[in-house]
């Protein structure tokens, strides 16, 4: 690649870096409901990163039929430059003890006596949490989604990534609830316009049938 | 030449706002693309109504009775409250176990807990799309110069009282063009006296010369 596109390509990652920085500011100033701290915002820069939690993602796909989603939130998210994920670490253990009844148990003393749905590879989130906290995380994301757009930053949310690296242990130990939001820093957005069977077709799929694999014959053929 | 003056500029300008800012809520990120938010936004009769609600439930909740309050000084001054609101059954199919059922079958199956201040059990990204509308109103109004808060006692009050109607899960933003920001900082209620009093009832060991002494 000549040098002038290598730095481009440098360029381009370091504004997705230096966005990433303003977004987690953003997501970490945005209201709190009780105003107490609850939610953390991680990011993960580098690509090999990226890529085992995607391939967590795929192998959670396969253990329910309602998560096979997730192959294609996987494909998509290799195209992204960041990958950020926002916590909620009081929903679980710290209920806001205002008896809201979101949860649906009446009182948050009923709700700290609830036993936690069990750690089994088809539950992605131990609830019942307290919605009450874990509705900061709402805010949080949307407090990253409105910086990513004033930076004119493409992005992407997706609660599989969140509950792929809350299974990896990559997240703080009390987190109850996470979510994952990509970023790009590209001409065309990896976020959107995604074609039916993405996991299966898409531009790495399609670079690997139609070049990588006929370019030998082709070079064979022809030479 | 036509001379509108300031009280009118702000009446005529925040009511546009609010406007907006239901846009924003409403065409707010949403997963899946599930917009079933529901948005209104009231006036000061109905505050007012809410205030005198929030501020009788003091000795349940005394937040509520300090929104309530507060609400009694904030429309003085032009305001709106806008109240948004969601039913709480999952259409997401995400089975991700958060509201603590297995499956959002089961969780819309189960038996509906009815309270004052919200219908339980609820999902939880039902509540992420619901605040995530809050949070885009509450940003466009940062950026529109109000004055905001977001408020889950208000909205708490206006779903008990039916002012929003249809809904199970609520929370609410407050805008203002008042001269100074009344959100923040609410010095006014606190004088010496009452915080002296308030304070040494409340958290009596910070004063104490010695711990465990305990002045009769």
């Amino acid at each position: 690649m000549e040098r002038s596109l290598k730095q481009f390509e440098a360029d381009r990652l370091d504004a997705a870096r230096v966005a990433a920085k303003l977004i987690l500011a953003s997501g970490t100033t945005s209201p709190r409901v009780g105003g107490v701290g609850e939610c953390t915002i991680h990011t993960f820069e580098d690509s090999c990163d990226i890529e085992d939690i995607c391939q967590e993602m795929e192998r959670m796909a396969d253990l329910k039929e309602n998560w096979s989603f997730f192959k294609r939130d996987a494909a998509i998210l290799r195209d992204a430059d960041i990958l950020m994920i926002a916590t909620s670490l009081r929903c679980v253990a710290d209920p806001a003890d205002i008896n809201c009844n979101m949860c649906g148990k009446l009182v948050c003393e009923y709700l700290k006596e609830e036993e936690k749905l069990p750690p089994e590879n088809d539950i992605a989130f131990r609830g019942p949490l307290c919605i009450f906290r874990a509705n900061n995380i709402a805010y949080a994301i949307d407090g990253m989604i409105s910086q990513a757009r004033n930076l004119g930053i493409d992005y992407g949310v997706y609660w599989s990534s969140g509950a792929a690296a809350m299974r990896m242990r990559l997240l703080p130990k009390n987190t109850g609830f996470a979510l994952g939001l990509g970023l790009s820093v590209t001409e065309k957005s990896p976020f959107r316009d995604i074609p039916l069977d993405y996991a299966d077709i898409n531009q790495r799929t399609m670079n690997d049938r139609i070049i990588q694999r006929l370019w030998p014959q082709f070079r064979s053929i022809y030479s | 030449m036509a001379i509108t003056e300031l009280p009118d500029l702000i009446n005529k300008g925040l009511q546009q706002a609010v406007e907006l800012m239901a846009v924003a809520a409403y065409n707010s990120y949403r997963f899946n693309d599930h917009n079933t938010v529901k948005i209104i936004t009231i006036g000061k009769e109905e505050m007012e109504t809410i205030a005198e609600y929030c501020f009788s439930l003091g000795d349940m909740s005394p937040l509520a009775a300090r929104d309530g309050r507060f609400l009694v000084q904030l429309i003085k001054e032009p305001c709106s409250l806008m109240i948004i609101g969601d039913k709480r059954k999952s259409p997401f199919n995400y089975d991700c176990g958060a509201c603590g059922y297995r499956t959002c079958k089961e969780m819309n199956k189960a038996e509906k807990v009815e309270s004052l201040t919200a219908n339980g059990p609820s999902c939880q990204f039902k509540n992420l799309n619901l605040n995530i509308a809050a949070n885009s109103a509450a940003s466009l109004a940062h950026r529109l110069g109000l004055h905001c808060r977001v408020f889950s006692t208000l909205a708490f009050a206006a779903m008990s009282l039916e002012i929003i109607k249809e809904v199970d899960l609520v929370t609410s933003v407050s805008v203002s063009a008042s001269k100074k920001n009344p959100y923040f900082d609410r010095h006014e209620y606190w004088t010496k006296e009452h915080w002296n009093e308030t304070f040494n009832k409340e958290f009596p060991t910070f004063n104490r010369g010695f711990i465990g002494a305990v002045e009769e």
